[in-house]
């Protein structure tokens, strides 16, 4: 008996967290947008970073140009 | 994220670096402890800045010669600064000698840097990983229920943060819709992949890097995915619940509502979409995060599968650095 009880009752609870996600006050869709930055916010991903410094420093190497080295407690291109 | 939306934004450091430099960028935290010759480099690197312990953090800006040499140094976001910075690296550039600025060779051992690297600090992309970008943002509720991007501060701009969320191979194929699913059919989000968005993504890192949550601190997590649509290879799938995340002593917490859809395809037995958003009202701070806005205030979260198209999409999560835990966050 105590089985097709706890099986309905996670059905029950999948059946509420569903229902609960679709009361969200606006579409996904549309939140989704206001959220993930602008192009405008990306900017700084127009410049051809490497996060291997080995690589950077072969490259530099062979075309003669110093390392812009961007080092921050939290990795720059992800973290916050 | 300052120097994201402030120095990287600005055309004309962009441009000065795209062509005159070599840009690298990395985590302080992993390179200033790895025994291998890239942590090696950097800190040789480092020290030429004078006084350090040996153990704080050295983040900034440098500018160096393949061989080590620094030409110029600052920890700054603004723009002025920065263009002051490479000005100045590029005329000790320019004094320096042709064998400096392009070697023939580098330091010994660096051929065999990938073979010895310091395991316990490498943190590549898994193989077959679906790897997430994960954007936060400050929000605003507006008088009809919807929401907006919160207006800027005087110290922050309402920067959107972002951040990675990995679901290994073995792991995402237990998100695909079970064998003989229907539309209709619902089941819950795998529990482990649940407590790891939980836990190390639903979190505010929009001032800094942020808390993770505690097992403990946990309190009401419920995810499930329904089978909304079946048409030829592509099954989509909603992804809905709540959580409820908070310290014990209730000075932060976060009470987002989650919806979204997935989209699975079949042939490739591949994820080819994960829109999802977060929301709901967060309060409190952490060591690294002052600042936050009076009370509870909403917290929009949004997740999306990254293409791989930018170096960015290899950097590992935040809370990766303890990658045990990262991966058993149950």
């Amino acid at each position: 008996m105590r089985t097709p009880l706890r099986l309905a009752g996670i059905l029950v609870v999948i059946t509420g967290l569903v229902a609960s996600a679709e009361s969200l006050p606006v579409p996904a869709e549309a939140l989704h947008r206001v959220i993930i930055p602008s192009s405008d916010e990306v900017a700084w991903q127009e410049i051809p970073w490497t996060i291997d410094l080995l690589e950077a420093r072969r490259t530099a190497a062979r075309e003669g140009k110093p390392i812009f080295l961007w080092q921050m407690d939290g990795h720059p291109l992800g973290c916050t | 994220m300052a120097g994201r939306a402030l120095a990287f934004s600005d055309r004309a450091i962009i441009e000065t670096i795209r062509e005159r430099f070599v840009p690298a960028a990395g985590d302080d935290w992993y390179r200033r402890r790895q025994q291998d010759p890239v942590g090696r480099f950097y800190r040789k690197v480092a020290l030429q800045r004078g006084g350090w312990d040996g153990d704080s953090t050295r983040q900034g800006l440098y500018c160096l010669t393949a061989s080590g040499k620094l030409l110029a140094y600052r920890n700054t976001s603004s723009p002025e600064h920065v263009k002051r910075l490479l000005d100045d690296a590029l005329e000790r550039w320019r004094a320096l000698d042709e064998s400096e600025r392009r070697p023939r060779e580098l330091d010994p051992g660096e051929a065999a840097a990938t073979d010895s690297e310091d395991r316990r600090y490498a943190r590549p992309v898994p193989d077959g990983a679906l790897v997430i970008r994960v954007h936060a943002r400050e929000l605003d509720r507006k008088p009809d229920g919807t929401f907006c991007k919160a207006p800027p501060r005087d110290r922050f701009q309402n920067l959107g943060s972002l951040d990675h969320l990995w679901i290994r191979d073995e792991e995402w194929r237990r998100l695909a819709p079970p064998a003989g699913a229907e539309v209709g059919t619902t089941y819950a989000l795998d529990p482990e992949i649940a407590h790891r968005i939980a836990r190390f993504h639903l979190v505010d890192n929009t001032r800094g890097e942020p808390p993770f949550w505690a097992r403990h601190e946990v309190r009401r997590l419920e995810l499930a995915l329904e089978v909304v649509s079946l048409e030829h290879d592509v099954v989509r799938l909603t992804l809905g619940g709540d959580a409820h995340l908070g310290t014990r002593r209730g000075d932060r917490g976060y009470t987002p509502r989650l919806a979204g859809t997935l989209e699975y395809d079949r042939s490739s037995k591949r994820f080819t979409r994960f829109d999802v958003v977060a929301v709901g009202d967060h309060w409190g701070r952490g060591r690294y995060t002052p600042h936050e806005r009076p009370g509870k205030a909403p917290l929009g979260i949004a997740f999306v599968l990254a293409d791989g198209s930018t170096a960015a999409d290899r950097v590992p999560p935040q809370a990766a650095r303890d990658i045990d835990l990262y991966f058993a966050a149950r």
